[in-house]
């Protein structure tokens, strides 16, 4: 798809980042906050293939995604344990009731 | 392909990324949120797809929907009773979020309308070959890093979520 110009592309991204965003912030649930985190690394992926794919022809843009989504596997596993952890000690998830070191 | 037809491929494939995405943050229901989150990753495979990475393409189906949302609806099923709505799914600074959120997605908006890119127009290599060229000679390092941290990771997980035997 030639015609499309790499700001679309950037948008598109934009518009993801932020909706991902919004879901870290406003979600009570620990897990739909992480659900947000997935998006925003989604949107910066889109951002780096479209980059690639219109400014440069090197694979280093592709060596970045796979090492981004790598780290959102580890940052997966990690979180979940540690809401599981959390789950065991609160019986919630809620983050707005996991409130222990607030003054 | 003719630019309106691939205009109108663009706009539908956005769409089919931004509609799962809002549900994903506005779903009352964390399950079917994570549902919809399936379906935001597969069509941001296509959009990789259309972008020429076929390899990532098939990485990220294999590795966010096979794994990651696996392994989310995993922890969903331990943590909360299932079909159970919750009663407020936001918390009570959506306000301030929104306000902000749409700040920024306007700034950001305003910043890519009035830039102009240095675009080539030479078509990148995107086959898994110059791929696993350049990951195993000029990014041989952060690949190795990448298995430790994996690694990391994993014991980790194991041990943060073991139940202690005393508890």
């Amino acid at each position: 798809m030639n015609a499309i110009p790499l700001t679309w592309y950037l948008m598109l991204a934009a518009l993801l980042f932020v909706i991902g965003l919004f879901g870290v912030l406003t979600r009570r649930h620990a897990i739909g906050a992480l659900l947000g985190v997935e998006l925003m690394l989604n949107a910066v992926n889109i951002n780096l293939l479209a980059f690639w794919r219109h400014l440069h022809g090197t694979a280093s843009a592709q060596v970045f995604v796979l090492i981004i989504i790598t780290v959102a596997a580890a940052e997966a596993a990690v979180g979940l344990a540690l809401i599981l952890n959390v789950y065991r000690v609160f019986h919630t998830v809620d983050v707005d009731e996991i409130n222990l070191m607030k003054g | 392909m003719s630019p309106t037809l691939q205009y109108a491929a663009f706009f539908t494939l956005a769409a089919l990324i931004l509609i799962p995405a809002l549900f994903v943050v506005v779903s009352r229901n964390i399950v079917r949120a994570a549902l919809w989150l399936c379906a935001c990753l597969v069509s941001v495979a296509v959009l990789f797809l259309v972008l020429g990475a076929e390899f990532l393409a098939a990485i990220q189906v294999l590795l966010y929907i096979g794994g990651i949302m696996v392994l989310l609806l995993f922890a969903l099923l331990m943590t909360r009773r299932i079909g159970e709505p919750d009663v407020r799914v936001v918390n009570r600074q959506v306000g301030w979020a929104l306000l902000g959120c749409a700040a920024l997605a306007s700034v950001l908006f305003w910043m890519l309308r009035g830039e102009r890119w240095p675009v080539a127009r030479v078509a990148a290599d995107g086959s898994p070959a110059a791929m696993a060229d350049a990951l195993l000679r000029p990014f041989v390092l952060p690949f190795e890093v990448a298995s430790l941290l994996l690694l990391a990771a994993m014991i980790a997980a194991i041990v943060i979520a073991r139940q202690e035997p005393g508890e």
